[in-house]
């Protein structure tokens, strides 16, 4: 059971039938569901309810949902509370059903309070850009950018490298059908080069997103190229450029010149410079080798960087994942043997068009390997190099390999050293069972070791095979290690720009795991290929053509319905004093010094409150988040048992979201916690946290989104301004400042949201009676008004 | 780029770069040192010795580093230096 498992449901719907404005309580499962909201509708007809209360699962989850079953009852859906007795009641409370029952009759109580101050609001359309940007163009980024400018809409994608492509132009064959990488992707690249919709921007990146879903702004920075348009890539100037370096394509097995294109199908095909190693630096041109050779005159080493700015209603996040750097295992002697090399040094040797011309050779002495091994999950699964995740494709991608060897060297023994093979996919398992009828040897139990032989440069390789629970000592030509994916370094630049959150394995976090997996928390931004989490190439184009028809729904519809949480403003109290358009994230609050009042911008607004949290003369509240709502339900969280109880104003986006994580994950944590939500943490005015105080709380406490990470741009910073002042104030007071606490958690931190709690509940239980009173006292003021 | 460039190429010796001849005329320097300043890939230093005018004049400290941009030449104020690529039976290889 989901909630009844742990919480009598029965005993709080008796109890929520006797709180003042409730006329009807009822028990009942599954009230999601389509029979559940027909109960809703046919209720709030039959008995003229005009506020409902569903208490379930987190509002995050279903409060759409139960908002329109609400409008199709004829009441506006701003009349609808949850109070969230399942994330943040049962699932943390499963062994404690007393304490858990008694903590969802008070979130019904919180619930019921402020949904009797609840009133009817219409939101406010924005119009929609009907352009989209997509972020990285691996294969991913293709085909979400192909998919839209097919549907007819312009198309911003914006690639960091020189050439489009990623990391699959680099594979030498797919699996499980063995197609040519390069094969089945360079036509699709050439499409997003010719697509009259599409705007390619090659070698940039982006610096900056403003904005809403809807309605971003956005500047990129193109990086000059030294090249330009008129090259047509003949290759002139390759031949008598004096600087090489390591080709990056080729894993660094081959070499390219300061001037070159990063692979034969690159797209856009013009030309590069590496300023890094260009013998031209500062404007003096030394060497002027490649503009004597080039017949276009296409060479300019005047060009300098440019902003492009341009609008766009949907973000397409495709910026792939980083390949693990083995040095960081230092047992398998990764750039320290020669013949140790990575699964992506062998696509590029075992490639047609890669340095060796196809053929797998040894670097120390170019000769074929007789025995090969390979490691597998190298980066993945392990708690020695904090990659606990699994890289999805490195199972596979062995197999493929070892197929690759027996297809052209028939007589090569094969070891493949694995602590599970995953054949999950279709044609998977055929493929495994392919390669094991091929002669390819699997062994389970990761080589502990891998020791050079220095006269020959074979490898010794040793461990435990844990089928046969037998040591072995292998002696082979050449290991190649199967590495795992692992985020971008730069996904935090990413995340920062477009407000995102980040799992802990540092992949970007979906809005939700099943029912929106392509969706960013963030409205009109989604996700495609390994940005979310390491994929396969199917499941990148699945995702991608996913993201691209969700991000098509928003702009086909062509207008959003902003949230109406915007500023209410009461002009009679307001003194001019322009405190709320300095904290204003959004400068959408001016002051009109001629009438003496303030005046917002609602299409403007963001929706955080931290305006109404700011103004110390009760001018502003915010719509939904009323001061005399959240006052209602520290109220009710207060009545009874104050002293012995938690009172937590946690932001939608991020803490409130990680204490939901934490239900989703079953994380256990003391039941003294009452939660109110806000928007945004600076919504949270010193007036709530002194009133829970007056009201004889034990302890209160404010969570939100980490400096620099707040979806409200930097609104978080008041929380913490005004949370320090509240401390300092405690101290002069003579209080355990200790009582209030400032946390910061992200959606994906629910065991630090459920860690806090274990130590706020030792704090609490050291609370005197004496230190309430005291601080009653001290607070007494704020028991005014409300 | 993720993964660490750290090998030898395979293709190095296939690499055709130029080799160069430096040629210095010592007496013709004025030890103005621009040839020594501008050299991108820094080939030669100043020397002990003093000629005719009274300076020291450059000396090539690795004729093989030089990739014949001729950069020197073109800065020099009396003409006392000139670079040519080497002709080498085969092909001249690094």
């Amino acid at each position: 059971m989901n909630i009844a498992g742990s919480v009598d449901c029965e005993g709080v719907a008796k109890f929520a039938a006797g709180l003042p404005h409730v006329v009807l309580a009822k028990d009942n499962r599954y009230t999601c569901s389509d029979q559940g909201q027909e109960l809703i509708k046919s209720d709030v007809k039959e008995h003229k309810l005009n506020r409902v209360v569903v208490a379930s699962c987190s509002p995050r989850l279903h409060e759409p949902t139960f908002r329109k079953a609400c409008e199709e009852a004829g009441l506006n859906k701003y009349l609808f509370e949850m109070a969230n007795i399942r994330e943040q009641c049962s699932w943390v409370h499963l062994h404690d059903r007393e304490a858990a029952t008694e903590k969802a009759k008070d979130l019904v109580k919180m619930a019921a309070a402020k949904a009797a101050l609840l009133q009817p609001a219409e939101e406010i359309e924005a119009p929609i850009i009907r352009k989209a940007l997509v972020i990285g163009g691996g294969v991913a980024g293709i085909q979400a950018a192909l998919d839209l400018a097919d549907t007819g809409y312009k198309v911003y994608l914006v690639e960091k490298e020189p050439s489009i492509g990623g990391t699959m132009a680099r594979i030498d064959k797919t699996f499980p059908t063995m197609d040519c990488s390069i094969c089945i992707l360079a036509p699709k690249m050439s499409d997003v080069g010719h697509h009259p919709n599409i705007e390619l921007l090659a070698n940039s990146d982006v610096v900056d997103v403003k904005g809403y879903v809807g309605n971003f702004h956005v500047k990129v920075l193109k990086k000059p190229r030294y090249v330009t348009k008129d090259c047509s890539a003949c290759g002139e100037c390759i031949e008598v450029c004096p600087v090489i370096a390591p080709n990056e394509f080729d894993a660094g097995l081959a070499i390219r010149h300061a001037i070159y294109t990063p692979f034969a199908q690159a797209v856009p095909s013009a030309y590069i410079i590496d300023m890094g190693i260009c013998l031209n630096k500062d404007g003096v041109i030394v060497c002027d080798k490649c503009m004597k050779a080039c017949d276009r005159q296409a060479i300019n080493f005047e060009m300098k960087p440019e902003t492009v700015e341009f609008d766009a209603g949907t973000i397409i996040v495709a910026i792939g994942a980083d390949i693990f750097d083995p040095s960081a295992a230092p047992n398998y002697g990764y750039g320290k043997y020669t013949n140790v090399i990575t699964s992506l040094e062998f696509e590029r040797l075992i490639n047609a068009g890669g340095p060796s011309g196809g053929h797998l050779i040894r670097p120390s002495d170019m000769q074929i390997p007789q025995r090969v091994a390979f490691i597998q999950c190298v980066g993945s699964r392990s708690d020695k190099i904090e990659r606990l995740y699994c890289s999805n494709v490195c199972c596979m991608n062995t197999i493929k390999d070892s197929l690759l060897i027996k297809e052209h060297w028939p007589e090569t023994e094969i070891y493949v050293f694995y602590v599970d093979i995953r054949a999950y996919g279709k044609g998977f398992e055929d493929l495994y069972k392919r390669a094991r009828k091929e002669g390819v040897k699997f062994i389970r139990g990761l080589p502990a070791e891998v020791i050079e032989d220095r006269k020959t440069h074979n490898l010794w390789l040793i461990g435990e095979n844990t089928l046969q629970k037998k040591l072995y000592e292998m002696n082979v030509d050449m290991v190649i290690l199967s590495v795992g994916l692992e985020p971008r370094k730069d996904s935090e630049i990413i995340q920062r720009l477009l407000t995102l959150s980040r799992t802990q394995d540092g992949f970007f976090m979906e809005a939700h795991p099943k029912l929106k997996p392509v969706d960013a928390a963030t409205g009109g931004i989604f996700f495609a290929g390994c940005a979310e989490s390491p994929k396969d190439i199917k499941d990148s184009v699945t995702q991608a053509s996913a993201a691209a028809a969700r991000s098509g729904i928003l702009m086909a519809r062509g207008k959003v319905t902003v949230e109406a949480i915007t500023p209410i403003a009461y002009p009679e109290n307001c003194n001019a004093c322009g405190l709320c358009t300095k904290v204003c994230p959004y400068n959408a609050i001016t002051l009109n010094k001629e009438l003496k009042r303030i005046e917002v911008i609602e299409a403007a607004c963001g929706g955080c409150g931290t305006c109404a949290a700011e103004c110390p003369f009760g001018a502003l509240t915010q719509n939904h988040f009323t001061d005399e709502q959240i006052v209602a339900q520290i109220d009710a969280v207060t009545e009874q048992g104050a002293e012995k109880k938690v009172v937590a104003f946690c932001c939608n986006w991020c803490a409130y979201a990680g204490a939901d994580f934490a239900g989703v994950s079953r994380m256990q944590y003391p039941p003294s916690v009452r939660i109110i939500r806000t928007m945004c943490s600076g919504r949270v005015a010193p007036k709530f946290v002194e009133r829970a105080f007056a009201r004889g709380a034990a302890a209160v406490l404010v969570a939100g989104c980490h400096p620099g990470d707040c979806h409200y741009i930097n609104a978080n910073y008041q929380t913490q301004k005004r949370v320090e002042r509240l401390w300092k104030r405690m101290e002069q007071q003579g209080l355990n400042k200790e009582r209030l606490q400032l946390l910061w958690a992200s959606a994906a931190e629910g065991e630090r949201f459920a860690s806090k709690i274990r130590e706020m509940q030792a704090m609490v239980e050291k609370v005197t009676l004496e230190d309430i009173e005291n601080a009653k006292k001290v607070f007494e003021k704020a028991l005014g008004g409300g | 780029m993720p993964v660490r460039l750290w090998r030898t190429p395979l293709d190095i010796e296939k690499v055709k770069l130029p080799k160069a001849e430096i040629h210095i005329t010592k007496d013709q320097c004025n030890g103005c040192g621009y040839c020594i300043q501008y050299c991108p890939k820094k080939v030669l230093e100043e020397s002990e010795e003093i000629n005719a005018r009274g300076v020291h004049p450059p000396r090539v400290v690795d004729e093989g580093k030089c990739i014949v941009c001729g950069f020197c030449t073109a800065v020099c104020p009396d003409f006392a230096i000139f670079v040519v690529e080497k002709q080498c039976e085969g092909g001249c290889y690094v």
